[in-house]
């Protein structure tokens, strides 16, 4: 019943693997071709573009994680542990390009965005520790109930280190020295702004595609445990 | 509150966690004292007030391992899941026995540190240090009578503790830190303090908040 | 469902990971029953007292005591069970009588009739003794007066014969032979509770058998 009402309406998972190809494409188009280099930081400047859109989707997927372990508590359904499992997964590997596309910009600039300071750098280091442990939790538990309820449990801590991570750097601000600010406030010019935009969004439709690529394998794998189970039983 | 006495009433009988914690703070504080330099202390206080730190989280970890282990070791859970207790009442009562604990574990390293560090150069201010450290053994003792119950399903119970507490620690050893260094330095106002110490209790709130309302979900099977 | 129901259950189904302890379980029990279960070990039957005794979730189906659905309405079922399982749930540094006094305060009681349920199993003399001290018979025996403590409607008890002795014995059955006993009671020893016991029921791989 559901192969073919899935082949019925476009499937979701073709739609947003096409709308990220596309984003993206116009996305590195814009960046290296549309966008003028900046003033201070010269041509590495733009991985600024890559790394804040990487970042950005990094946290929005780990609310929805975080949203989907809510849901799961409150009614148990086993889908809703997949979906809470999937984009924090996606969160992981999205975590690593920005702590690499990070490094990358660090060390071709020493100016940084302001608002995005030590403040950020810091406080994506502690999330990203969380997610490792995450998984650590995941692994050391057996597949079951026990184990998504946990998961849930422990991405709803996670939500409590957020704001908490974010206030302790705030508050500690004398131990870890600011990075110099340049005169970039928190306004981009016209075609930054636009190519930020445009970068922004094809990150999050590829990390939406990547979603579904993962849920749809995961379902299968699902599936086939329990025609396994039912193979079993009927023995 | 019959759990919270029990707790502290088996410490008593069997002797484990307590002793065990202190001792690991003094061992740590002796090999601290030689990384930094036996004669002269490199790094100075503020290198050793770090360290002290990290050393109240590693015995604060050592000794949250075996937070529920007679109730694990001895199947007591399900007795205790038979009674019309409230879920989280057990969390709280686990809480408040680490809490105590932790706070006999630092009564007993506080004297040591200062005996070992603080012999030279400007200290800092102890009744902050004390302030700021009861404040972070409430938030430790919260989150860790959780997260000792999340780990408590897997085998490899005794690593993932650490592996699960490091990450919330980060944020509590850096204002710890520094709520404590920035009282050497005459220029830091009391606002500062306040403002870092209220961090502190902070932290407490909403990991209790959350521990509350979650550790039904990690005790019921 | 009339709460003079104490136990029942409607393809009651527990799974832990890829196995299932109970996979559809029927089962009724009137106030006033004495029921065994029977069967082979990993039958399921520790799996069915845990559920009831609200310790476990069921996965799937239904089960309910005394017209409580579980897990919705565990709470106030536990007020109405009394459970006693394999091992004897007692913390071995604390005392005898420490241990069902932490008990009776978490039935949200004083601790007056920890003493009575001590002398109930004949162990009063022993109150102070720390149960690692204590044999196994007395924390067998032990853990019944645990059970009986806030006076349950309801007995679950998991091969309470084994390693009890014939002191012990004797209280187990003037407990199950009092007028208006309700219990479910998991055995491997099924003839000696002939006496009390109204009707016994086989378990096998997670269900009924038939």
């Amino acid at each position: 019943m559901g192969i073919s009402s899935q082949s019925a309406r476009p499937d979701p998972g073709t739609l947003a693997a096409a709308v990220a190809a596309v984003l993206m494409g116009a996305a590195l188009a814009m960046i290296f071709f549309y966008v003028p280099t900046d003033v201070d930081q010269g041509y590495s400047q733009r991985i600024f573009y890559f790394h804040v859109p990487i970042a950005m989707t990094t946290y929005v997927l780990f609310a929805w994680s975080a949203v989907n372990a809510v849901r799961y508590l409150l009614s148990r359904d086993r889908s809703l542990d997949m979906k809470s499992y999937v984009p924090m997964h996606l969160g992981v590997i999205f975590g690593s390009l920005t702590l690499v596309t990070g490094a990358v910009w660090a060390k071709a600039s020493w100016g940084v965005w302001w608002y995005w300071g030590s403040t950020q750098l810091n406080t994506f280091l502690i999330i990203f520790l969380f997610y490792c442990a995450y998984f650590m939790l995941r692994f050391s538990v057996e597949d079951g109930e026990k184990r998504a309820t946990y998961s849930a449990v422990y991405a709803l801590l996670g939500v409590g280190l957020i704001p908490v991570s974010v206030l302790a750097v705030r508050v500690s601000q004398e131990l870890i020295h600011p990075i110099t600010f340049n005169r970039n406030g928190a306004n981009m010019d016209g075609s930054m702004f636009l190519t930020f935009l445009v970068s922004l969004a094809a990150m999050l439709a590829l990390a939406v595609s990547m979603y579904f690529v993962e849920m749809r394998g995961k379902r299968l794998d699902e599936r086939v445990r329990r025609i396994r189970r039912l193979a079993e039983a009927a023995r | 509150m019959a759990l919270v006495r029990k707790d502290l009433l088996l410490e008593l009988r069997s002797r484990e966690v307590v002793p065990a914690m202190a001792t690991f703070v003094l061992a740590s504080f002796v090999l601290f004292r030689f990384a930094l330099g036996g004669d002269r202390l490199g790094g100075g206080v503020r290198a050793a007030t770090g360290l002290l730190w990290v050393a109240v989280v590693f015995t604060a970890m050592l000794g949250l391992s075996r937070a529920f282990a007679s109730e694990r070791e001895h199947r007591i859970w399900d007795g205790l899941l038979s009674t019309p207790v409230d879920r989280s009442a057990l969390w709280l009562a686990k809480a408040c026995s680490t809490f105590v604990f932790l706070v006999v574990m630092q009564a007993v390293a506080l004297p040591l540190f200062w005996l070992f560090f603080l012999q030279e150069g400007r200290p800092p201010s102890i009744p902050v240090l004390v302030a700021a450290l009861l404040l972070a053994d409430a938030g430790i003792a919260s989150l860790g009578a959780m997260l000792a119950g999340l780990a408590s399903a897997s085998h490899a119970r005794e690593v993932l503790l650490p592996v699960l507490f490091l990450p919330f620690a980060v944020p509590l050893v850096l204002v710890g830190v520094q709520v404590t260094v920035a009282t050497i330095s005459p220029q830091t106002s009391a606002m500062d303090t306040l403002e870092r110490l209220g961090f502190l209790g902070l932290y407490a709130t909403i990991f209790a908040l959350l521990g509350w309302a979650l550790f039904e979900y990690v005790v019921e099977d | 469902m009339s709460s003079s129901e104490a136990v029942r259950c409607s393809g009651l189904v527990r799974r832990f990971g890829e196995r299932d302890a109970l996979a559809g379980l029927d089962l009724a029990v009137a106030d006033g029953e004495v029921v065994l279960l029977t069967g082979p070990n990993g039958a399921g039957k520790t799996t069915l007292l845990r559920v009831l005794a609200t310790v476990l979730r069921p996965s799937a189906g239904s089960a309910s005591l005394y017209g409580h659905a579980l897990p919705g309405q565990a709470a106030p079922a536990r007020r109405l069970v009394g459970y006693a399982g394999h091992e004897p749930l007692l913390y071995p540094l604390l005392t005898a009588a420490e241990n069902l006094r932490l008990y009776s305060a978490l039935h949200g009681s004083d601790g007056a009739e920890v003493e009575s349920a001590l002398e109930g199993v004949g162990m009063a003399r022993r109150a102070g003794d720390r149960v690692e001290e204590l044999s196994r018979g007395m924390r067998q025996r032990l853990s019944l007066a645990r059970a009986m403590l806030h006076g349950p409607r309801l007995l679950l008890l998991d091969e309470p014969t084994s390693g009890l002795d014939d002191e012990g014995r004797g209280v187990l059955l003037t407990l199950l032979e009092q007028p208006g006993r309700t219990a479910v009671v998991a055995t491997h020893e099924p003839d000696w509770f002939a006496g009390v016991a109204g009707r016994a029921v086989a378990i096998d791989r997670g269900r009924v058998a038939v």
